[in-house]
């Protein structure tokens, strides 16, 4: 059985802030971005998840999807997950498969993956893989300056033309102190060794992308786009780079200049971005990167063009700019 | 003074609040919405077929709430935002429905203008999230 995506859907809000509101309010950014997306009060993942979903279910009967799947870092409750929400919100079967993805940033590809799994268990022809992402901290925390918020969904169909999945390699293992969050607590915390951050996510991306690259017999220069997990765009360039991809390969789906870290959806909705240009026959690799948690290379190629593939240039362009003070309000922090 | 909407209440609305389920009135073929016990245009049909709405609609009438007219529950709401729109949508299939708008045009709401629903926090009571539709300029 082919698996592909056939169809995606994009949400990003509306509000952003610029990186120059920080300097003017504090002196420094911590964070490399241009701008960022910034969530409205009445806003969390789950109305982001919703939006993307119906953005990627336009056009398509959604009374057969049989499979959800959902990855955020950041969903409201601890205990109680969020598919019922995403059923009755998209008035999906009531007997869909479902899996929740968290805890890390590489939930997003991982959401992905269960779902081609998933797809095997079912009579229906649909999964939808929703990735809704806001990481969060306290705004004393500097790599809070980085922090953005984005929704992607994506549609699998069971050997239907579109982007068809061709494999994945994963690299895992144990790396301590880097990004992680204690229960109860709103901070995000880091060693902050820069150095040694920097350090494991280029072995652990390299040896995901690498790997897959040769499980699929193919060279890097085979693909039009490669897509990379952009924690911050400095980092992400310069391992692409050191791997041998030219600008041209990566330019495209860089997102983190216009939307900041988005956690889990970073290559997901860099994905979204590549795929408005993409043309038959394109090859795409897109890598995950979960701080401690490793990376998740995965290969597609673009079999016919999505009549869908979500609205991220629309989403883009719509956008209203607030300052640090409102920046704080809609944080609740003052 | 909040109106409260016990859980259960709110529970049984999930359809309608959360992805605006009408009801089409088997005696006249006009849409209820919220779904009601006897139908609301011809006060005879007591039978319904549910109907999912477009989500589309028109201005019909809109008012501004300042910051000190809130309810408690959306008190934080208006804190942030200083005041915010509430307007009366008149859907694409017809019955009018009363909700808060997001994204304001700057150039202010106008009568008639097009609108669409989008999926949001309503507010927070008792650590749940009180999920619903408010409207956006379409
Ligand atoms: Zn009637």
């Amino acid at each position: 059985m082919t698996k592909s995506i056939i169809s995606g859907g994009v949400y990003l809000p509306t509000l952003r802030i610029k990186r120059d509101e920080y300097l003017s309010a504090l002196g420094s950014c911590s964070a490399a971005m241009r701008e960022k997306t910034v969530m409205d009060i009445d806003e969390d993942v789950i109305t982001m998840a919703v939006a993307a979903a119906r953005d990627a279910l336009a056009d398509l009967d959604v009374s057969r999807v049989g499979v959800l799947t959902l990855a955020s870092t950041n969903f409201p409750y601890q205990e109680k997950a969020l598919a019922g929400t995403l059923v009755e919100a998209l008035g999906l079967d009531k007997h869909v498969l479902t899996s929740q993805h968290g805890n890390s940033t590489i939930a997003g590809t991982e959401a992905l993956l269960a779902a081609l799994g998933l797809l095997e268990q079912t009579e229906q022809q649909y999964a939808l893989v929703v990735v809704s992402d806001a990481p969060t901290s306290g705004p004393d925390v500097d790599m809070e300056h980085g922090f953005g918020a984005a929704a992607c969904a994506f549609v699998l169909a069971k050997d239907e033309p579109g982007l068809a999945f061709e494999g994945v390699y994963a690299q895992s293992g144990e790396t301590m102190g880097l990004r992680y969050r204690l229960p109860g607590e709103t901070d995000i915390r880091d060693i902050g060794v820069k150095a040694f951050a920097t350090l494991d996510y280029n072995e652990m991306v390299k040896a995901a992308v690498t790997g897959l690259v040769s499980k699929l017999n193919r060279n890097l220069a085979d693909y039009r786009h490669i897509v990379m997990h952009q924690a911050d765009a400095k980092t992400a360039a310069a391992l692409a780079k050191k791997m041998g991809c030219s600008d041209v390969q990566t330019k495209e789906g860089s997102v983190f200049a216009d939307t900041g870290d988005i956690g889990a959806c970073s290559s997901l909705l860099g994905l979204c971005r590549v795929l408005e240009s993409a043309a038959s026959g394109d090859c795409l690799l897109i890598s995950s990167y979960g701080s401690g948690s490793g990376s998740q290379a995965l290969s597609f190629r673009l079999q016919a063009p999505l009549k869908n593939s979500g609205s991220f240039q629309a989403r883009l362009e719509d956008k209203k700019y607030i300052g640090y003070i409102q920046y704080l309000k809609q944080k609740r922090s003052i | 003074m909040g109106a409260h909407i016990s859980i259960p209440m709110y529970q049984r609305a999930v359809p309608q609040r959360y992805r605006l389920v009408g009801q089409r009135c088997g005696a006249c073929g006009k849409i209820n919405f919220p779904p009601k016990a006897v139908c609301k245009y011809c006060y005879q049909g007591t039978s319904f077929e549910d109907v999912q709405l477009s989500g589309r609609g028109t201005v019909y009438s809109y008012t501004v709430i300042a910051g000190g007219g809130a309810p408690p529950e959306f008190a934080a709401e208006a804190r942030c935002k200083g005041s915010y729109p509430v307007i009366i949508v008149e859907l694409a299939e017809g019955p009018r429905v009363i909700a808060q708008m997001v994204n304001p045009p700057e150039e202010g709401i106008a009568i008639g203008m097009p609108v669409k629903a989008v999926f949001r926090k309503i507010y927070e009571e008792e650590g749940v999230i009180r999920y619903g539709f408010k409207f956006s300029p379409a």
